[in-house]
């Protein structure tokens, strides 16, 4: 059974007079483990989708089951609650809380579910660890690079060890260098410890880095889905 | 789902507590103008409060309401009230009255003032069986053999700086300081109160045999309103008229012009509030709006709506909480060293610091600090969170 299970998901908005279908009865599965790609130019419906997934917006009509959850029915705190335990999210621009150090920003997730200050405590260091930031933890976002912004951002994303984590353009603030060292990083977060991902990126070289590319055009897949790829075996679990 | 702890949804935890407290010192300036400007409101409605209570205390206090004060008829200044002193035989006669106090009083001003010196001169036992003072320095032995001798309330001492043993001077008036003392009625504590035959003989005044008012300490079961009519009967073939009234009505007559500014004071008190209602919400909402992005995201990683809510009117309470706090301890220490008084006529209305005060300007802080973040909290929670991620 996938782990992420869309059915004839429709989305419109209207402007002016004009009613847009961003997306238009879509299907996707896709299986734990996976790391899917989605590609498109723009207005095509990727963000739209990656928003669907996650929870921050509500579709037409049709149904988003994750983990057995249909998440079209739940309330907005309820939603609020299954995000909190269920979904990691990588923005393109970090959006890092300003007051908070590295290590509050990436602790912040995991305050919203009931652990004790221990339990808190190693999963941020080992999340800090993954992306390579340990040394960093009392640092301000104003006092990191863009590329160590993104990484606080990744690490805030799997600190609370969610079934899905979806990355909006997660490259695209980035230049060439540090970009390559986001996909190396998210590649080994994907293989090593097994994190199911879904991505939107605009870029061909960070789509190769999944195991899935899909490609969505006027709402719709025009490539049809490839194969779920089977997890990487000998992935270490976090915490 | 079940399993989850929301110390963003609804408990005020430490970490919701953490944030609100950075978030504040990072935009410290505009923290710093908000409390201070709340800090001023609740100052000035700390000082207005307590002018209200003063005049309240004055009108409704029970042991005025049994006592009554027999003036001149038709005359409003102590100066210009002149009762024949043994008037006070004729009244004791009637029924219901316990006992008669003359009462020569000498005032520096009658016209309304906030440093009026007023002089009681009245028979030391009497003084001192029926009057509520307590002498915090000094001796009622010294006040009773010495003819200059006076206790001086504490307001006027704190204002005037006199201590006991001091000689105090003032217009053609000069005393030995025998005491200073305080009193359950903070009215009392603006008073100095001087031999009867001190006030009379001395130069100047020349009222041998004349008092300018005498005070009736009724029986706790006579009518005041009935005894005052006797009293006014029996002496109006007597070579003054006389017009007797409760004590408190009196005072209140007495005051009138300057209970009427006072009553109106209290839109000030009003208006401060109002003042840093705008001025909170205004900042709550500039906050706000500079930060939408940052509630969407919070709500992206999982902070419910409620726990949004929490945030902001947190951010607002606070913000008013701290501002009401010092405005009201200001307020407090201000009132208690000013010992200020406001007077007219011989009487006087006294600002005093008071827990109830102190207490209801905290209340009040916290329900403006509430009202003022609701509606930006609101906003923030209900934020459409793809559109804002995407916008900004």
């Amino acid at each position: 059974m996938a782990l992420v299970e869309l059915s004839n998901v429709t989305k419109q908005f209207t402007k002016g007079e004009q009613t847009i279908t961003p997306l238009d009865q879509i299907d996707l599965q896709i299986a734990e483990g996976e790391f899917v790609s989605l590609m498109g130019p723009s207005g095509s419906g990727k963000s739209t989708l990656l928003n669907l997934v996650s929870g921050i917006d509500r579709p037409d009509s049709g149904s988003i089951v994750i983990d057995g959850t249909d998440i079209t029915q739940l309330s907005r705190g309820k939603l609020a609650d299954w995000r909190a335990e269920n979904l990691g999210y990588i923005f393109q621009t970090h959006n890092l809380i300003p007051v908070l150090t590295a290590y509050e920003n990436v602790e912040l997730p995991t305050l919203l579910l009931k652990q004790t200050s221990q339990q808190r405590a190693r999963r941020v260091q080992l999340a800090m660890n993954a992306v390579g930031l340990g040394d960093r933890v009392n640092h301000y976002p104003r006092q990191l690079s863009g590329g160590q912004e993104q990484r606080v951002g990744i690490a805030r994303a799997i600190v609370t060890h969610p079934k899905i984590v979806v990355a909006d353009e997660p490259t695209g603030s980035l230049d060439l260098k540090t970009s390559r060292q986001i996909q190396k990083l998210l590649q080994d977060l994907n293989q090593q410890l097994g994190i199911t991902m879904l991505m939107v990126t605009h870029d061909n070289e960070v789509a190769s880095i999944a195991t899935r590319q899909l490609l969505l055009n006027q709402g719709k897949f025009i490539d049809g889905h490839t194969s779920p790829s089977v997890r990487r075996e000998g992935g270490e679990a976090l915490g | 789902m079940g399993t989850h702890h929301h110390p963003f949804a609804g408990k005020v935890g430490k970490p919701l507590v953490k944030y609100i407290l950075k978030t504040l010192w990072r935009h410290r300036a505009r923290t710093f103008l908000t409390v201070s400007g709340t800090a001023v409101a609740m100052f000035v409605f700390c000082l207005v409060g307590s002018v209200q209570q003063g005049m309240s205390r004055l009108t409704e206090d029970t042991a005025a309401n049994q006592n009554l004060i027999v003036f001149q008829e038709n005359r409003f200044c102590p100066a210009s009230s002149h009762l024949p002193e043994d008037y006070a035989a004729k009244i004791q006669k009637l029924d219901g009255v316990r006992e008669v106090i003359p009462i020569q009083v000498w005032t520096n001003n009658c016209r309304a003032s906030l440093d009026i010196v007023v002089f009681n001169g009245a028979d030391p036992t009497k003084i001192q069986r029926h009057r509520p003072l307590v002498l915090t320095d000094g001796s009622w032995q010294t006040f009773s053999n010495r003819q200059d001798a006076a206790i001086v309330g504490r307001g006027v001492a704190s204002r005037r700086n006199i201590s006991a043993g001091d000689q105090f001077t003032i217009g053609s008036l000069s005393v030995y300081v025998a005491g200073i003392f305080i009193s359950e009625i903070p009215a009392e504590e603006n008073l100095i109160y001087t031999d009867l035959r001190f006030l009379q003989y001395t130069s100047g005044l020349n009222m041998a045999g004349l008092v300018t008012q005498h005070e009736v300490v009724l029986n706790e079961s006579a009518s005041p309103d009935l005894v005052a009519s006797e009293i006014d009967a029996l002496l109006r073939s007597g070579a003054v008229a006389t017009k007797t009234r409760r004590k408190s009505a009196f005072q209140a007559s007495t005051l009138s012009d300057l209970i009427d500014l006072i009553s109106f004071a209290h839109w000030l008190g009003y208006a401060s509030i109002g003042l840093v209602l705008s001025l909170v919400a205004t900042t709550t909402v500039m906050s706000v709006q500079d930060r939408m992005k940052e509630y969407a995201v919070l709500q992206t990683l999982g902070v419910r709506p409620s726990g949004t809510v929490s945030l902001v009117v947190g951010e607002s309470l606070f913000l008013c909480l701290v501002g009401g706090c010092v405005g009201t301890f200001i307020a407090s220490i201000t009132l208690f060293v000013g010992s200020f008084a406001i007077g007219a006529e011989g009487a006087t209305i006294a600002f005093r610091p008071s827990l109830s005060l102190a207490l209801f300007g905290v209340g009040i802080s916290l329900a403006v600090g509430v009202i003022a973040g609701i509606a930006p909290a609101i906003r923030a929670a209900t934020v459409n969170i793809a559109n804002t991620l995407q916008d900004a």
